[in-house]
């Protein structure tokens, strides 16, 4: 089974790439939502494995989507997307739940390694 | 095929440039209000957003300016530091200089220099002031390049030209197809074949450049959801999707009152109180979702209310004490039939007229505007759970799917819109009940009607219906209007063709039997039937 993924970020570009990077590595990108309303929506509906989450987003702040999601899926992981910077909200994230973070401007390799190790650590929850 | 580092620079690009403009658009209200937060909010994130695309993409000077706004536009929303005095000119300059390196890599040039600009944000950052370069003179104005838009805006009206020209076309291409066909010249042939090819990519250019995105509507109802909602004292949340979906201009144009209107429906009549939601168990908020989707051809917009639902029996009531119905056979009709006399004309469930959507403009006149295009109105409630209408639109007015048949040797269209489907059914698969043809489709029984009977037997009622008058197979098409589905005996059945229907010209455009005309590639004329007329026909002709 490929493992299911949703992404979140407000720009097309980012998603883009990001899908891109994943689909070559041979996952399931099952959604791409624009905001939070969207995010909550969509994870509700595909019920993921996993999330890349952006810190800011036109309607929730990523946090406030993090704590939504966490409350209806204990289970999924969620890698916060950040830039530099924002050292105060990603480790309030760590601490609300989030499974990692990748830091923007990311490069292929750093994305596949973060999000294999925290499907991993899924698949070693559930064992 | 296009590389994958040029699909990002593409994109990189198009977002950049949309970018730009909100941050011009946003500084500006800035301006004018200097606290404005959400104005500050959404500078910071695009300047988050454009620095983060930048550093990936390699433009590192792009990169820099953004990382150093959206420094200072945070520092401004955190109230740290305030937008006045020094700092305007600054930010503005920072807002340019981001312009100009965009605009800079869309040409393949090199970025200006930046060096002064970062120097000078670096100084904000820290509290300093900036060195503010001499105001700009004449010289500089001069050597600004000018740029034009890659956009040009035109007018409906100009669009709504070229449709009717090319739905001319369409006609004469059919004609001249037949033509070649006739004559058998190979070269005519070949010829006609590359004209038709030219004029079908000719339409969907056209009928493309047509589409807009539902979300240049939807983005009106914000705001009119939070007037109303206050006006009705109630707590709604709004929730749209689907903006992106394409539709006509002119579809969106015509339906945008009937959504108005349904948006002050559910706000004003689904949707409770607060205290009335909380009494019943639900959530204080009410929840409104504005959305739309494509199904094949069609497109779908839903006006979704957790409200109170429709109460079906009390619109069963009142449609029988209004004389819609009589009382035995309301007491027979499934929930989905009661629910379609809520569209009749004048029939108003609301008990109090209120402020916002109580004038006089019932649910006939949505169905009205729906019917106009083709479309189908819908609608499904539960009671206690809340309310969906859902408007089915065609995406192009021009062109309709249509069943082709025959009837005493003349060719009609019935859009497909409105027809369920086509059945061949021998004589023992019809009961008369009442002096009316009755058949079994799907578990449910389906009045059919000769349809020559129905055009040609005057004003006066039918006469009762005898199974002797069926000889053989009868072709039927089962159409649907409004929930009501009503078999048409016709002679033969021709095929599905997309037609061009044309307004029928004066004085024949008073005959509401008839929604135009088309004309077909054999140059014969063809009537286009309105079924939502027929079905009104039946109902009021019937045995």
């Amino acid at each position: 089974m490929k493992n299911r993924i949703l992404i979140v970020d407000d720009s097309f570009y980012m998603r883009t790439m990001l899908k891109n990077m994943l689909t070559d590595a041979g996952y399931e990108v099952v959604g791409e939502a624009a905001n939070g309303q969207q995010a909550l929506e969509m994870a509700a509906a595909t019920r993921p494995d996993l999330i890349t989450l952006d810190v800011i987003l036109p309607d929730n702040t990523g946090l406030d989507v993090l704590k939504g999601i966490r409350l209806d899926q204990p289970d999924v992981k969620v890698v916060m997307c950040s830039a530099v910077g924002q050292e105060v909200i990603v480790n309030e994230a760590l601490e609300s739940g989030a499974t990692a973070y990748i830091v923007k401007p990311f490069s292929e390799e750093k994305v596949l390694e973060i999000v294999g190790s925290a499907l991993q650590e899924a698949a070693s929850d559930q064992a | 095929m296009k590389s994958r580092e040029q699909e990002y620079r593409e994109i990189f690009m198009s977002e950049a440039l949309e970018y730009y403009d909100a941050m011009s658009r946003h500084i500006s209200e800035l301006e004018r209000s200097p606290t404005d937060e959400s104005a500050l909010n959404e500078l910071f994130r695009l300047m988050h957003n454009l620095k983060s695309n930048a550093r990936a993409m390699g433009y590192t000077p792009i990169g820099e300016v953004a990382h150093h706004m959206e420094t200072i536009f945070g520092l401004i929303r955190d109230k740290e530091k305030a937008f006045t005095g020094s700092v305007v000119p600054v930010l503005f300059k920072g807002i340019d200089t981001i312009g100009e390196m965009v605009r800079a890599v869309g040409a393949n040039e090199d970025l200006p220099d930046v060096v002064h600009l970062t120097a000078n944000l670096d100084r904000l950052v820290q509290g300093e002031e900036p060195i503010l370069e001499p105001e700009t003179t004449d010289d500089e104005d001069a050597t600004r390049k000018l740029e034009l838009s890659d956009l040009v805006y035109i007018q409906v009206k100009k669009l709504d030209h070229l449709m009717n020209l090319v739905g001319e076309l369409i006609i004469d291409r059919d004609r001249v197809l037949t033509l070649s066909q006739e004559i058998g010249n190979p070269a005519l042939i070949a010829a006609a074949a590359h004209l038709s090819r030219i004029a079908d990519e000719l339409q969907y250019s056209v009928m493309d450049a047509r589409l807009v995105g539902v979300g240049s509507l939807f983005s009106k109802f914000p705001r009119v959801v939070r007037d109303v909602a206050m006006a009705e004292k109630k707590d709604v949340e709004l929730t749209m999707t689907g903006e992106d979906i394409q539709i006509d201009r002119n579809i969106l144009q015509i339906i945008t009152d009937a959504l108005l209107h349904l948006v002050r429906n559910a706000i004003g009549h689904g949707l409770e109180t607060p205290a009335e939601r909380v009494a019943a168990g639900k959530p204080a908020q009410g929840h409104l979702l504005l959305s739309a989707q494509t199904e094949r051809d069609d497109v779908l917009v839903q006006v979704r209310d957790d409200g109170r639902g429709i109460n079906v029996e009390s619109v069963r009531r009142k449609a029988v004490e209004r004389g819609l119905v009589a009382a035995n056979v309301a007491a027979t009709l499934d929930d989905n039939a009661v629910r379609a006399f809520l569209f009749e004309p004048g029939f108003s469930m609301a008990k109090e007229v209120t402020e916002i959507s109580g004038r006089g403009v019932g649910l006939d006149v949505v169905k009205l505007a729906i019917d106009s295009l083709g479309g189908q109105l819908r609608v499904d409630s539960v009671l206690g759970q809340g309310t969906t209408f859902t408007l089915v639109l065609p995406t192009s007015i021009a062109v309709k799917g249509a069943l082709l048949f025959q009837l005493d040797q003349r060719n009609y269209a019935i859009p497909l819109m409105h027809t369920d489907s086509v059945v061949s059914l021998l004589p023992e698969n019809f009961n008369v009940v009442g002096g009316m043809l009755l058949t079994r489709i799907q578990d449910e029984n389906v009045p059919v009607v000769s349809l020559r009977r129905l055009l040609h037997n005057g004003d006066g009622p039918l006469p009762p219906a005898v199974r002797t008058d069926l000889e053989g197979r009868q072709d039927i098409i089962i159409v649907n209007y409004n929930n009501r589905r009503l078999g048409l005996i016709v002679d033969r059945f021709l095929r599905q063709q997309d037609i061009v229907v044309k307004p029928m010209s004066k004085p024949l455009d008073t005959i509401d039997l008839f929604g135009g005309v088309t004309l077909l590639g054999s140059g014969q004329v063809c009537l286009v039937l309105d079924v939502p007329a027929l079905t009104r026909l039946f109902l009021a002709k019937r045995p």
